[in-house]
């Protein structure tokens, strides 16, 4: 006699975010950089952003720092960097 | 009732723990085989639909159904009676004050604690008293077990991919503890936080590791106040110095010095809050100075915002002047929630 047993995992039906499709160069995009308020992160950044406008042709940046890594992005900041063409989000320490 | 999850032919019961265990869908320990049979049980004992969302998890907006939280339930060991607490409990970490995504992530590795109150604890068999935060009764040992299955198989909580917790501690295992409201002089915690007398009720927060303290050496309230208050200040120094909730489990031993006093939980809050505090300069005496002169180093900080920051819950066995803090995760990122336990068909018992 078998048992049948039920998987314990919940799919995410839909609702987690997808990946935007990656730019086929970043010569004169604008890159959205989310500061994710952690200590480190905007030296960081400060090193990405360099990076990418020196090696990568970078035109723009729009950097935004949440007040909590703990939570979400509020929307007014999401929509602020709604304009850039790739976005990079900090997350962790 | 139709149940929707995957199902997967094992041939016993060793076979399917094998299969959860080689698939990570179990936290180490074997699991009870969650058959269809027995998720109906379970749903039943709750009241609900398989399909019932419980809640939804705030920040990647996850639903989380009655089916997947009846698996969950099973596989950690629970009665089907078990339920209704099981729900409470995960319906007060979807609020949002209690930081659900940020706690279960973080690196600073929190476990929710569970503190029961009202008559369900009698029902079920819960322990307050021996070992009162372990192993004691199979009540508390699998609805704590349950919401760590449901941390990991439901919201993906899986150590190295959403958990990032360094260390993480024991109490991630489980972690339920029933207050001992019988030989208690004081009123309940969930009472405290707005529940009426005689409703059973979760309390929930995330906590780090339990500190221990002791002191047997005294009948002054004030005197076995300032030892916990140490403990607080100590890990205000060593391990994160935000204000916010912290939780106080406070034996018998204690309890009595407090009654024959005349103290109330409001009194050892409203002491606690006035002697649970450092100075940022003290930063230096930890190894810290890095940081300590970066503000101004007179500024005070408070363990608590308010005395009402302070969870005191009666639990412990009747001898041993011991006593335990719980520290927050992460000062008030996650707060603790209060939620009233449903009986089946939407009662309140």
């Amino acid at each position: 006699m078998t048992l049948r047993v039920l998987d314990p995992r919940q799919s995410a039906e839909g609702e987690a975010l997808q990946m935007a499709p990656a730019l086929a160069s970043l010569r004169d995009a604008v890159v959205g950089l989310l500061d994710n308020a952690k200590i480190g992160t905007a030296r960081f950044y400060d090193h990405v952003e360099d990076i990418l406008r020196t090696e990568h042709g970078v035109r723009e940046f729009i950097r935004r720092r949440k007040s909590d890594a703990t939570r979400p992005a509020p929307n007014e900041i999401v929509a602020q960097l709604s304009g850039a063409d790739a976005l990079i989000s900090g997350i962790g320490d | 009732m139709k149940l929707t999850s995957e199902s997967y032919e094992v041939t016993d019961a060793f076979e399917a723990n094998e299969l959860y265990q080689r698939n990570g869908w179990t936290d180490g320990l074997p699991i009870v085989p969650p058959t269809e049979a027995g998720v109906l049980r379970f749903l039943d004992a709750a009241g609900l639909a398989a399909a019932d969302v419980v809640g939804i998890e705030p920040v990647r907006r996850r639903r989380i159904t009655a089916e997947k939280l009846a698996i969950a339930a099973l596989m950690a060991g629970c009665l089907p009676e078990y339920m209704p607490v099981v729900v409470a409990v995960v319906k007060a970490m979807c609020e949002p004050q209690f930081g659900l995504h940020g706690s279960t992530a973080s690196t600073g590795g929190s476990a929710p604690l569970v503190v029961v109150n009202g008559p369900i604890r009698i029902a079920l068999g819960m322990n307050a008293t021996h070992n009162a935060l372990a192993n004691a009764a199979r009540a508390n040992a699998t609805i704590g077990r349950t919401i760590r299955l449901f941390l990991l198989n439901v919201l993906g909580g899986i150590p190295g991919q959403l958990d990032r917790s360094t260390l993480g501690h024991p109490g991630k295992f489980t972690f339920c503890v029933a207050e001992d409201e019988e030989d208690s002089p004081w009123t309940p915690l969930a009472q405290e936080r707005g529940i009426a007398p005689g409703q059973s009720a979760v309390t929930v927060m995330s906590v780090e590791s339990p500190h221990q303290i002791m002191n047997e050496w005294t009948h002054d309230p004030t005197e076995v106040l300032d030892t916990y208050a140490a403990a607080i200040r100590a890990n205000m120094l060593t391990y994160s110095i935000w204000e916010g909730n912290y939780a106080m489990v406070v034996p018998k031993q204690h309890r009595q010095i407090f009654s024959a006093a005349g103290w109330d939980k409001r009194r050892i809050r409203e002491y606690i809050y006035e002697t649970a505090h450092v100075q940022r300069r003290e930063w230096r005496t930890v190894g810290k100075s890095t940081i300590a002169g970066l503000k101004d180093e007179d500024r005070t900080y408070r363990a608590l915002r308010s005395p009402d920051d302070l969870l005191v819950v009666a639990a412990g066995g009747p001898a041993g002047a011991f006593g335990v803090i719980l520290p927050p995760w992460y000062g008030k990122k996650s707060l603790a929630v209060t939620a009233p336990i449903s009986a089946p068909k939407g009662d309140v018992r």
